[in-house]
């Protein structure tokens, strides 16, 4: 009898210690990720290519980052579209195009739109970097790397079904995101390669999204990150809309 | 052998019975031609809207463009594929089209939408765009940064004649492709969507925004004779082949016509249901007045006449009752078909029930059609004759003196 009472409440304090741990550290491993990927602060020269079934294109840009909250990207390369920029605070994205010099607000419906004709799209700039808040985070399987199933809360304005996400356990940085619509089928795999030490900071340098869908399949955009300083200051002025004109030059 | 004196004279004899007879199948059958040309005329006015304001006839894309709209599946040698139509009879007109999505801005909103480059001159025929002005004027060929935009759409961005507006997209080689054009004129199809979510530029003007020169989304075709455009749509399949395909309205529009086909079937279901309501009025019609000559049949049969002539009288003053009211039922569906035909129901007050069927007139034509009346009317003969048989038969099974003796 008292081996039976023993074993119980054995496996009662396990139970009570196992869940709520579990919990805290899957929180903890989405923070840690997410402050790796983002960094405090990023100021970045990235290359990104465009493969389609008919043309490769080549857009270079300078982005400026704090935190998962604010962004500015200014284009660089090709010369039809310099100076075109784009500006993220929260969950509001504009854009400055100098041929027609106007700042505008990138509308809601707008968001699932390809991002400079690439597999990212507005969406991707804006809501990405709030996984955290959006999505039920359970560690699947911790293997060689972390396999964490992201599922979007009821209320998170979110286009995804499911997202599985690949991460490593010595970087604490995604290597592989694949993306699930509604329906649960595979719609894009985004892997995170090439780590590289920029500064103190191990960073993947080369990002791949490659389309799932039918019709799209065999796209696909690679981002190089050719420069890179994290955690240094980066001025306010970057993070409002007169900098949409004022950088674009 | 017919006894043709003898069933003039009974159908004389039973003046009554003959004109019920007549009037029943003359109303039934001016019923019916008239429900069908009524319900044919809604379906190809619903269909006739649905091609002729915008997606027009025909159809050249290449071959993925429908399953999968983009830029990668573009017509490439817009150039090349006019050279072939133009060595194609039997074309009235045709015209290429750019359809892109951007985002339109003014000063008070931004707004996302389809921009679509034509050529305006061509358009005036493949469509109902330039009929379709409300204000300020058409596009014509020579027209650069300026724009036709939706009514609603222009609502939407509140611009008006004269203003400008900005739009950013992606160009054909997905660069940022901008540029802030003049609003030169407003249309209202009164497709409320449409309205609201489109514009359109001259396409030489907008294939330097968008950097697709020789190149479009879509090549719309007006055969010369919109009946032909099976026969059209094959031949330019020959000439043109490669990755482009030509497809009619019935092929584009599938999704509508076999709407439309179902809608036939619930209307002809409906009027089945009530054929087999007259069909036993007459019946029942017919046995009455057959059952008061029984004693008739019965000394007809005492002096020699033998159930077969008996059976071909009555069948014979069937079928000409029924010929009569079936020519004058026609002929009655027919006028009211044809008065219909030219001057369309109006429908004054119903427009957002009619939008819901992507309608855009409130007025309904008949359709007047002499092949459609001729087989309304030859089913309905078909109908009355044999709702006739049963009594005739029943009457004949009397034998001859039970038929003298019957009360």
């Amino acid at each position: 009898m008292k081996h039976y009472l023993l074993t119980i409440l054995c496996l009662l304090f396990i139970f009570v210690d196992h869940c709520p741990a579990e919990e805290m550290d899957i929180d903890t491993l989405m923070q840690q990720v997410e402050e790796a990927l983002n960094g405090k602060t990023a100021q970045m020269n990235l290359t990104m290519r465009v493969k389609t079934s008919r043309l490769e294109r080549t857009i270079k840009m300078e982005s400026y980052s704090v935190g998962k909250d604010k962004s500015f990207i200014k284009i660089t390369y090709p010369r039809k579209d310099t100076g075109v920029t784009f500006l993220k605070i929260d969950n509001a994205m504009w854009q400055y195009v100098p041929r027609i010099e106007r700042v505008i607000k990138i509308p809601a419906s707008m968001m699932l739109q390809s991002w400079m004709g690439s597999d990212f799209t507005n969406d991707d700039l804006v809501r990405e970097s709030s996984i955290a808040d959006d999505y039920h985070c359970k560690l699947i399987e911790k293997g060689d790397e972390y396999l964490v199933e992201l599922i979007p809360k009821e209320d998170a304005p979110v286009v995804w079904g499911k997202l599985l996400m690949w991460i490593s356990k010595e970087h604490l940085i995604p290597t592989k995101v694949r993306y699930f619509d509604e329906e649960n089928q595979p719609v894009r795999v985004l892997f995170y390669n090439e780590f590289k030490k920029f500064g103190d900071k191990m960073y993947p340098s080369k990002w791949v999204m490659e389309n799932e869908t039918i019709e799209k399949k065999g796209n696909q955009t690679i981002m190089e990150i050719t420069e890179a300083v994290f955690d240094q200051p980066v001025a306010d002025h970057y993070f409002t809309k007169r900098a949409l004109k004022q950088f674009s030059q | 052998m017919i006894p043709w004196k003898l069933v003039l004279k009974n159908i004389r004899g039973y003046r009554k019975r003959s004109v019920v007879t007549v009037v029943l199948s003359a109303i039934t059958t001016a019923l019916l031609v008239f429900s069908s040309a009524i319900m044919d005329g809604s379906h190809n006015t619903m269909i006739k809207n649905a091609v002729e304001i915008y997606p027009g006839y025909m159809q050249i894309t290449h071959r993925d463009f429908r399953d999968t709209p983009g830029y990668e599946n573009l017509i490439f040698d817009l150039d090349s594929l006019r050279r072939s139509l133009a060595n194609i009879p039997d074309i009235a007109a045709y015209g290429a089209r750019f359809e892109t999505y951007v985002l339109y801005s003014t000063e008070a909103r931004s707004v996302g939408g389809m921009l679509t480059g034509i050529e305006p001159r061509a358009e005036k025929q493949l469509s109902r765009m330039a009929s379709s002005l409300y204000e300020g004027e058409y596009l014509d060929d020579e027209d650069g940064a300026v724009v036709y935009i939706g009514f609603e759409l222009a609502k939407r961005l509140k611009v008006g004649i004269g203003d400008e507006l900005a739009f950013i997209g992606n160009g054909a080689d997905y660069s940022m492709a901008a540029d802030v054009v003049t609003v030169k004129g407003t249309f209202r199809t009164g497709l409320f969507d449409f309205d609201a979510s489109a514009a359109f530029m001259n396409k030489r003007y907008l294939d330097e925004v968008m950097v697709s020169r020789n190149m479009a989304t879509h090549v719309i075709v007006l055969p010369a004779n919109v009946e032909d455009c099976g026969k059209i749509e094959d031949r330019i399949n020959q000439e043109v082949g490669g990755d482009n395909v030509a497809e009619s309205w019935f092929r584009t529009m599938a999704s509508l016509v076999q709407a439309m086909k179902l809608d036939s079937v619930f209307g002809y279901i409906t009027l089945g249901i009530i054929f087999i309501v007259i069909f036993f009025v007459i019946m029942i019609y017919t046995l009455l007045t057959v059952y008061a000559r029984v004693r008739e049949v019965g000394v007809m049969r005492a002096i020699g006449t033998t159930p077969w002539g008996i059976f071909v009288m009555l069948v014979s003053e069937s079928v000409l009752l029924s010929l009569v009211g079936v020519l004058l039922g026609g002929l009655l569906g027919a006028c009211v078909a044809y008065y219909f035909y030219l001057n369309p129901m109006e429908f004054a007050g119903y427009e957002e029930q009619f939008k819901q069927y992507n309608m855009v007139a409130t007025a309904i034509p008949a359709d007047f059609a002499p092949l459609v009346i001729a087989r309304d009317m030859l089913i309905m003969f078909v109908l009355c004759v044999c709702s006739t048989l049963y009594p005739i038969l029943r009457l004949n099974r009397y034998r001859p003196m039970d038929a003298i003796r019957h009360v």
